[in-house]
């Protein structure tokens, strides 16, 4: 089952921080934001924090995956596994870019 | 003991009952995986004769074949039935009969499971084609968008047949999704290793998977919707808090990797036939099984990309817009690999190769077409034109329908154990493929001039006529072209020669058995070396059946099948399956109780339905297990393996946890459905928040402490032999406190008042409903140890119970956390 969570965890994390910086855009672009006394500026901020925070994670796990401890013993798992790490943090830069570069709520 | 005796002993102990009666009691995966098909099948006939019915009416301009109401129930039925119907029952079908084979097992991990699955499947899907015939179906379109599909915009009873048809035949999905998964994790061959899995198991692992995250959130949706029409729950109704988008989003979320559960399974057959036809192996085995699982997972993140014309920010649509982009990635490399496959190989251009070919040349057209609408402002001019009807049907059709031909042709041999001797297949491949693009291609242009989707006829002078006659008429072809695929098949499994047992000279285990195939599988279970154990013994096939495998001595009278352990593959447990039993196909017909309940709002059903599902499924579960501890047995070749009862983790907590995931993805579907109404819906905050007191969370946090703890203390007593009566109370206790702590929610709000309200109603009675859940196993947890059913070794039942304790403590936490969060600081 270890091995199983290795080669499923970092896409499932990129899917988790996608699906909640989209959340928070939603969050940042709603009448709930100015009600809780911020402005766009610092919803820009919150969702950039939260793409760092994602790709430090994703580096994190591709770390790991090599390292002794937690790599797998087997040679195709690790290899798989950590395929598939690059293609979360890939996806983590690529996929949130958004929230740097375009208009947040227009 | 020689072959033939083995053989008749197996077949006397993994058989059906004789006679019709037989079929409806069976369990087998042989019989289960052959009646998929073949209803899946039936309905592909169903789909297509609409697809006739609307190609007929937009033959010619203002046709008047049909009305209004007629076409729209026939266009909506022909999408629900081809999606929901046809393609996921028939790779189910497919994947029920021919992953034990692969795997080199004798059958899938619950048998009953996958007959309770059948039979829900053939009772939901009869729901919708009784609709049909009397003329009341669904007309909503396949995605029954709100609020066309709520009481507003559909007052009959047409959208509910929807809604409660398609979610009876989910569980069937669900069921075999949970199947899959502990099948191709546990019961394999042993040394059959991770990296030695048959390509198509890893397919269908993570098709399953999938089907177990990406249902749930149609399931939630549909409840939701189902809820509002019948008692006035307003989810998507927004002058009361609610948000048709919402729908959308539950849809989609489902929607995007329905399409790649669709494909994925023909990429595994592709993967499958395709080394074999170019007598060569699969080029870059670990890159597909990479590419499979971002696919699996990456096709999730881009559910919002069919929601680009519904106004949101420009953030949003770049998100989903990259990742869009992204999945291109994955699919290129699995393209790749095949190409490269035949590149190293030498082809051969027999039939199966020949729909192969179809499916690329299509399949690539309808990615280039789909990578065109991927792009916002080309997708804002498309959106709802037959551009789009053009692209899906490339992709479904090139995508799904061409490699799945291909796979009855290659597996064919296998099914009926004849080889192919009339040669119709030819001209109806050229028929099909020739009516096919006849048909859509014509259609992208015609939307690119304008035409929308939907509608029930052409305008003389719209520009469309001829490119719609045109398509009419290569619609027909190819529906001949299909006709004559059914006729081949059928002829040839009746009156073609007896054929070779491995025709293709593949290497997989499914060829390892005489065609068509004993109920039992495999005579003796082999052990393997390699992606291919054909290849690498030819006589294996021979040896298995000589019973020199594992499990080759059938003497015990027993269904005897074993597990392996999930990374290495080494053997680690016996299991004895249940055998023949009308408990799947009558628990099927009274889980239909709570859908025709629903339907003819006959509501006092539904709780009755409940209770007669309850009871079955303690019957169901009573009669497994053992009374006493056993000592492990002899399996053969020295082997010695422990009974799965006296494992810790038995094949039904493997389950359990499978289910659970589907259940916690429903949940937490729910949550962001709240999260979203509470952001975006128009009409929030609601008139007033729960004031969540103080009697509720005491409740709440008492009896999660209680719960957790009780079931554990029981789990320890059990391990040492004592009684887990003390522990099995105080567990009861906690739950029905949590139970409590959710009632003084419904008890405080009114459901129908505002979707606030209608949602807290969801959440408390999901809480109650997994409390009492719960509470049942935990009582007949303490029914089975008076009856002697537990002991420190027999402790697989006790974690399966705790299991489920700490999931229903861990949602009633959650969800009645969040139902109390806004209330709290007024
Ligand atoms: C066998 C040949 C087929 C033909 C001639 C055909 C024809 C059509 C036509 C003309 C429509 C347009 C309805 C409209 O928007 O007004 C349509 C819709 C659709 N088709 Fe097919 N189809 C075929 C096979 C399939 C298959 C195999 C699938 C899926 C596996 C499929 C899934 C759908 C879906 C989902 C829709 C959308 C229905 C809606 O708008 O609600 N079709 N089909
Ligand atoms: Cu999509």
């Amino acid at each position: 089952m270890t091995d199983i969570l290795r080669i499923a965890v970092p896409l499932t994390a990129w899917l988790a921080a996608f699906s909640a910086v989209y959340g928070l855009q939603g969050l940042v672009c709603s009448p709930r934001w100015a009600e809780a006394g911020f402005d766009l500026a610092a919803g820009r901020a919150a969702m950039t924090a939260a793409w760092i925070a994602a790709a430090i994670l994703q580096v994190a796990f591709l770390l790991a995956l090599r390292s002794p401890r937690f790599a797998s013993r087997s040679a195709f798992v690790r290899g798989v596994s950590l395929t598939l790490a690059v293609v979360a943090l890939v996806a983590t830069l690529w996929t949130l870019v958004p929230v740097v570069t375009t208009s947040a709520c227009l | 003991m020689n072959a033939l005796r083995r053989h008749r002993a197996l077949e006397r102990i993994w058989g059906p009952r004789p006679g019709w009666r037989g079929k409806l009691t069976t369990v087998n995966n042989n019989d289960i995986g052959l009646m998929f098909l073949a209803l899946a099948v039936t309905y592909f006939v169903i789909g297509g004769i609409l697809a006739m019915l609307i190609r007929a009416q937009l033959a010619t301009p203002r046709s008047a074949f049909m009305g209004p109401d007629v076409y729209n129930q026939v266009f909506t039925m022909h999408g629900v039935i081809m999606m929901f119907l046809f393609a996921i029952p028939l790779f189910e079908g497919l994947t029920v009969y021919l992953l034990p084979k692969m795997l080199g097992t004798r059958d899938l991990a619950f048998p009953r499971l996958s007959a309770f699955g059948f039979w829900c499947y053939a009772f939901g899907g009869a729901l919708l084609i009784l609709a049909l015939l009397a003329g009341i179906a669904p007309d909503g379109g396949w995605f029954m968008y709100p609020p066309l599909s709520s009481t507003l915009g559909s007052p009959g009873i047409n959208a509910d047949f929807w809604l409660l048809g398609i979610t009876f035949v989910e569980i069937s999905a669900i069921s075999a999704s949970a199947e899959i998964v502990v099948t191709v994790l546990l019961y394999r061959a042993p040394g059959m290793s991770l990296d030695r899995l048959p390509i198509f198991a890893w397919y269908m692992l993570v098709v399953a998977m999938m089907i177990l995250t990406g249902f749930p959130p149609l399931i939630l949706g549909s409840t939701l919707l189902e809820l509002e029409r019948a008692f006035g729950m307003p989810f998507f109704q927004a002058d009361a808090g609610g948000d048709s988008i919402l729908w959308q989003h539950l849809f989609w979320l489902f929607g995007h990797p329905e399409v790649y559960i669709i494909f994925l399974p023909a990429a595994g057959v592709i993967s499958t036939v395709l080394p074999v036809m170019a007598r060569t192996t699969l080029l870059g085995y670990g890159w597909i099984v990479a590419a499979a699982v971002s696919l699996g997972i990456l096709s999730f993140g881009i559910w919002v990309h069919h929601m680009y014309a519904t106004g949101i920010p420009h953030m949003g649509l770049a998100f989903f817009s990259a990742a869009s982009t992204l999945v291109a990635v994955p699919t290129g490399v699995q393209v790749f690999a095949w190409i490269g496959t035949l590149w190293k190989g030498r082809p051969e251009m027999h039939l199966p190769m020949l729909w192969i070919l179809a499916f690329f040349a299509t399949f690539v057209m309808g990615g280039l077409t789909g990578v065109m609408v991927a792009v916002v402002p080309f997708d804002w001019q498309s959106h709802d034109t037959y551009f789009i009807v053009a692209h899906l049907h490339y992709v479904l059709v090139g995508g799904f329908v061409f490699p799945m031909l291909a796979g009855l042709y290659y597996w064919l041999p296998n099914f009926t154990g004849r080889r192919r001797y009339f040669k119709l297949g030819k001209t109806a491949f050229w028929l099909v493929v020739v009516g096919f693009h006849g048909t859509f291609l014509l259609l992208h242009w015609a939307g690119l001039l304008g035409m929308r989707r939907r509608i029930d006829h052409i305008e003389p002078g719209s520009g469309w006529e001829l490119i719609n006659l045109l398509a009419s008429i290569g619609g027909f072809v190819m529906a001949i072209g299909f006709a004559l695929v059914l006729i081949d098949v059928v002829v040839n499994a009746v009156v073609a020669v007896r054929g070779r047992r491995n025709p293709w000279q593949a290497g997989t285990l499914e060829w390892a058995m005489p065609a068509p195939s004993p109920s039992y599988n495999l005579a003796s279970i082999p052990k393997v070396h390699s992606r291919n154990p054909l290849h690498d013994d030819p006589d294996l096939p021979v040896r298995i059946a000589r019973g020199e495998g594992y499990l080759g001595d059938p003497g015990s009278g027993l269904r005897e099948i074993l597990t392996v352990e999930i990374a290495s593959g080494r053997p680690n447990s016996l299991v004895i399956f249940p055998t023949n039993s009308a408990l799947p196909i009558v628990m099927a017909f009274v889980t239909g109780g709570l859908f025709v309940g629903m339907l003819i709002k006959a509501y006092w059903l539904v709780p009755l339905s409940l209770v007669g599902v309850a009871a079955l499924g303690i019957w169901w579960a009573w009669s497994l297990g053992s009374r006493e501890d056993q000592d492990s047995r002899p399996v053969g070749h020295g082997l010695v393996l422990p009974p799965a009862t006296e494992v810790e983790r038995p094949p039904g907590w493997w389950g359990s946890l499978f289910l659970l995931l589907a259940d916690g993805v429903f949940f937490g579907s729910l949550l962001f459905g709240y999260a979203f109404l509470w952001t975006v819906a128009p009409n929030w905050p609601p008139p007033a928040w729960l004031e969540p007191g103080l009697r509720g969370p005491l409740l709440a946090l008492g009896g999660a402490v209680l719960a957790l703890g009780g079931i554990r203390l029981a789990d320890r007593a059990l391990r040492r032999d004592g009684g887990p009566w003390l522990g099995l109370l105080l567990s009861l206790a906690g739950l029905s406190a949590l139970g409590a702590a959710a009632v003084t929610v419904l008890t405080r709000t009114s459901h129908d008042a505002h979707a606030y309200d209608a949602t807290l109603w969801v959440v408390a009675g999901y809480v109650v409903f997994h409390a009492t859940v719960a509470g049942l196993m935990t009582v007949f947890l303490a029914l089975r140890a008076a009856g002697g059913y537990l002991s420190a070794r027999r402790v697989g039942e006790a974690r399966v119970v705790r299991l489920w304790t700490d999931y229903a403590v861990a949602v009633a936490l959650l969800g009645l956390g969040a139902a109390w969060l806004p209330g709290v600081p007024t």
